[in-house]
């Protein structure tokens, strides 16, 4: 990867890509436990709204985030099915959590060498900039990476106003 | 978790659990100096140093040796316990344990020759009255010196053994092999000059002897090595010599002096836990036997439920059993995990102590309900949230000797640390007779902080909580004791991660009190299923006290009263559907479930009443750790999430929005 | 070099080490962690060598070899005492007892080996 990171990594950086209305974003496949069909969610009364509610995942209770509100996106009609589940295994607040995100789409596996990473120019997306680390060319379609670090900080507030 | 652990990596743990011994033992010793526990400190410093050395804590041993030396004269009534000696020793004992704590990577060489190490060795010494080091000796050499090998000479060996070797376990045919092993036996004669006829014979006793000649390449140490142990032998080694004279060497003294006098301690006080009738466990092996266990009754829960719904009585009778079992199993292997949190009030002694003399206050430390059990995993994590909060205690909160007798109080300011069960939870306080929160302080520098509004009319004990907003405080010296405040939310955080809740009442001029309020359990649960919509919620069994059928009672008014009369008292209510959903239920026939909490009764309202069900405890992620009212979630048999009442906080909850409703 | 080993001390790390070591050789080790209780396990099974610490709660060492030397089957399985004492007095208690060897603490592995092989081959 250039731009923002020094590709000091030997071994090139593989990205997830996923859709989300329509939209093709990535995250690093080293965070990236699973893919699931979807689940029923339970939801938690009086949880942050970008947290609202637990899935069980094989016994392991994991919560989900609403990803479409933390992107500003607007919420998936009621009526579409199908979809997938991304079950995430990262830090947060140091320790190893699993986290599990809805995607519309799962398309594939991407090698990030060689991809040119272009910040997104102001006005370019409702996207929270501290979400988003930088939109890539690939092939004939934009490819947003987002930022793993911020995105799954449970204290949403810390983050957008830091 | 895998495997067993490494001999080192026990004696760590033992060390450590005696170097904590120790510091107990000290404290008693300046109390009372018994010959009891001067002998258990003996000991155990003798232990350390012994087996210190034998793991490669080559500092640990040095260093304990000289404890150990000092501790000798102690023992033999040559030194005289006062506070002096014990300060030294409290001291002594924690380079012990800096030293123990470095480990192997060569820390410990660093500390050892910094200059307080040095000093308290000097100090060690001149107690000791000795001058220098005296390092422990090294391990007998049993192995050969490297003098005149190579060059094969001849050697006569008469070898008789003492008649009652062999009852001692000497093996003679052993060592003619090993002797055999040098070199050549040339010739080998028994000789059985005092052997007995055979109905005399007794074949415990060593009658025989042996005559060798050996020719071997060997050094003469060597060959004394063989016969090492065998120093009440008739033993003649003789070189057979060239032309001139050798002298006989003979080996060892005869027979030894019987009944020299040893001073052993044959019956000495321990610390319990290394006592034959206990056992040492890795804690992180019980965290995965009770992980495991709680998979278990999830299962258990699953298959009980199956047989149900198969419907064969045999298939049920065997769920059943098995539920029976699951429970027994759990309820034994949590009990392992108990602890009283008298082991946690144990080290505040030594802070109470030391901080006094520190300060110059005369500060007495009480402590009630030690036997009270807690979980371990909460007590390792609460040692130091209350090491803080006793210092502050004794730092700001109990004033000077002179400002307590001048406000007619007593000499020395108390703190107290007293632990009580109640449904479910442990609650600890931690309460001095000091001079008081300063209230006003606090007003004005929440203000100042735009923590408060100028003319917000906050109770006094909405005040006190204020001390624990990060970076808060009020007193005007930084104390190098216990620092700027620093500690209080860190202590808040801290008892927060553990599911717990912290309180400050405060009264000007007669003292503070903190209560720390915080789960029994960190795992399993007994619980009530209870359905509100289409959401399944479990109320820990342990807080309820009674469910009634809201039908006889008369709730459905909106009136504003939300309290009911239940036995002859008035319960009041909260409904869940309002709390959790936002929004009325609409169903009939609903149920209430009178519940328990901070001392309070409480009804809440729920649409149906399912069942109980043992149910394990997965604490929320970061996500959903301060989420009001819940304190985690479990899996229910047919795999939905359910999520666990905090019932504490549900009271807590409610009482604040009341408030906030009323103001 | 088979059979079964005694180990008798107050130190469960000591104890260990002693069967990390012994038992790849093809010893079976068993432990105890005082004399009362070694004499216990003595008793039970036949063990073809003893070693044991001298300083130890309950029944200390020296106690324990003169009490295992009174047993019927005590008599004449070898025994090594693991002393840190560099004092005579206790050695020669030891061997008045009817030890029939030593080790020094702190000793390391093959320190052990040697004196096992001499005493029990």
């Amino acid at each position: 990867m250039q731009a923002s990171e020094t590709s000091h990594d030997a071994d090139p950086q593989s990205l997830l890509t996923f859709g989300i209305a329509g939209e093709c974003f990535a995250i690093p496949v080293a965070l990236i436990h699973e893919v699931i069909d979807p689940l029923p969610v339970t939801p938690v009364p009086n949880a942050a709204e970008h947290a609202p509610g637990l899935i069980n995942v094989r016994g392991i209770v994991t919560p989900v985030l609403d990803i479409r509100r933390k992107l500003r996106m607007p919420q998936r009609s009621q009526q579409s099915d199908g979809g997938r589940l991304i079950v995430l295994e990262l830090p947060v607040e140091e320790v190893v959590t699993r986290v599990a995100l809805a995607a519309d789409t799962v398309i594939g596996v991407v090698d990030a060498d060689g991809l040119t990473l272009d910040a997104v120019p102001e006005l370019g997306a409702r996207w929270p900039k501290a979400y988003v680390r930088g939109v890539a060319q690939l092939d004939d379609r934009l490819v947003v990476l987002l930022n793993t670090e911020t995105l799954f900080s449970p204290d949403e507030n810390a983050t957008l106003t830091s | 978790m895998t495997g067993l652990p490494s001999p080192t990596e026990t004696f760590i743990e033992e060390a450590q659990e005696q170097i904590e011994g120790l510091e107990g033992q000290l404290l008693d010793l300046e109390k009372v100096a018994s010959p009891e526990t001067i002998d258990a400190v003996f000991r155990a410093l003798h232990t350390i140093k012994g087996s210190g050395s034998m793991f490669g804590f080559v500092e640990l041993a040095a260093f304990t040796h000289h404890f150990e030396d000092a501790f000798d004269r102690v023992r033999d009534g040559l030194v005289v316990i006062g506070p002096d000696l014990i300060n030294l020793s409290l001291r002594a004992r924690d380079h012990m344990q800096a030293l123990l704590a470095e480990g192997l990577n060569g820390g410990a060489k660093a500390l050892s020759e910094s200059p307080e190490a040095r000093h308290l060795l000097e100090e060690l010494a001149r107690l000791v009255e000795r001058e220098g080091t005296t390092a422990p000796r090294p391990a007998a050499n049993q192995g050969a010196a490297t003098q005149d090998a190579g060059r094969a000479r001849r050697w006569h060996i008469h070898f008789k053994p003492n008649p009652v070797s062999l009852r001692n376990g000497m093996r003679p045919d052993l060592l003619l092999a090993e002797l055999e092993e040098l070199g050549r036996l040339v010739t080998l004669d028994i000789d059985a000059s005092d052997l007995p006829p055979l109905d005399a014979l007794d074949p415990l006793t060593s009658y025989l002897g042996w005559n060798v000649v050996l020719d071997t390449s060997e050094t003469r140490s060597a060959i004394d090595a063989v016969f090492i142990f065998a120093d009440s032998a008739d033993l003649t080694i003789t070189e057979q010599p060239p032309p001139h004279e050798t002298p006989l060497a003979r080996q060892g003294p005869s027979a030894t002096e019987p009944g020299p006098k040893v001073d052993v301690p044959a019956k000495s006080t321990r610390q319990p836990a290394s006592s034959d009738e206990t056992i040492r466990v890795a804690s992180g092996r019980l965290d995965a036997i009770v992980d495991q266990l709680g998979e278990l009754v999830i299962a258990q829960a699953r298959l009980e439920s199956l047989s149900k719904t198969i419907g064969n009585g045999e298939l049920d009778t065997l769920a059943e059993e098995m539920g029976r079992l699951v429970a027994s199993l759990r309820d034994a292997t949590l009990g392992i995990r108990m602890l009283p949190i008298e082991t946690v009030f144990g080290k505040f002694r030594r802070v109470v102590r030391d901080l006094s003399a520190d300060l110059g206050k005369d500060v007495l430390l009480v402590t009630d309900g030690g036997e009270t059990e807690i979980d371990k995993n909460v007590i390792d994590r609460l040692t130091e949230p209350l090491v803080h909060l006793i210092r502050n205690s004794v730092d700001h909160g109990i004033e000077p000797t002179d400002q307590r007798l001048a406000a007619g109080k007593s000499r020395h300011g108390t703190v107290s640390l007293v632990a009580q069960r109640e449904s479910g939870e442990v609650a600890i306080v931690i309460s001095d007779d000091g001079g008081g929160l300063n209230l006003e302080a606090i007003r004005r520098k929440a203000i100042a902080r735009g923590l408060l509004q100028e003319d917000a009319d906050v109770p006094d004990a909405q005040l006190g909580n204020l001390i624990f907003a990060p970076g808060f405080s009020t007193s005007e010296t930084v104390s190098k004791v216990s620092g700027r405040g620093v500690g209080m939310d860190a202590v808040k955080t801290a008892i927060e991660a553990l599911r717990g809740k912290v309180e400050v009442v405060s009264n000007r001029g007669e003292g503070t009190r903190i209560t720390l309020k915080l789960p029994v359990s960190m795992s399993i649960i007994d619980g009530l299923l209870v359905r509100i919509g289409s959401d399944i919620y479990v109320l820990p069994l342990s807080a309820i006290e009674e469910c009634v059928d809201i039908a006889t009672l008369d709730c459905s008014h909106d009136s504003g009263r939300t309290m009911a009369r239940i036995h002859d008292h008035l319960v009041p209510w909260l409904d869940l559907a309002e709390v959790f959903h936002g929004h009325g239920s609409g169903e009939s026939d609903r149920r209430m479930v009178i519940v328990r909490a901070d001392g309070l009764r409480l009804g809440v309202i729920v649409d149906e009443i399912i069942g109980q069900h043992q149910t394990v405890i997965k604490p929320f992620s970061p996500y959903h750790r301060t989420v009001e009212g819940l304190s985690g979630a479990t899996i229910l048999p047919d795999g939905a999430v359910a999520l666990i009442i905090d019932v504490a906080s549900l009271v807590r909850g409610g009482l604040a929005s009341s408030r906030k409703a009323a103001a | 070099m088979s059979g079964t080993i005694l180990s008798v001390d107050d130190s469960k790390s000591i104890r260990d080490m002693i069967e990390f070591t012994l038992r790849p050789l093809g010893y079976r080790v068993i432990g105890a962690e005082d004399g009362s209780v070694g004499l216990g396990k003595f008793d039970s099974e036949p063990v073809n060598l003893v070693i044991t610490d001298l300083n130890m709660p309950v029944m200390n060492g020296i106690d324990f070899i003169r009490a295992l030397r009174k047993t019927p089957r005590g008599a004449g399985v070898p025994v090594i005492m693991l002393t840190t004492e560099t004092k005579p007095e206790l050695k020669e208690a030891g061997r008045a007892a009817g030890a029939t060897g030593w080790i020094n603490k702190p000793f390391d592995s093959s320190m052990l080996v040697a004196v096992v092989k001499k005493l029990a081959g």
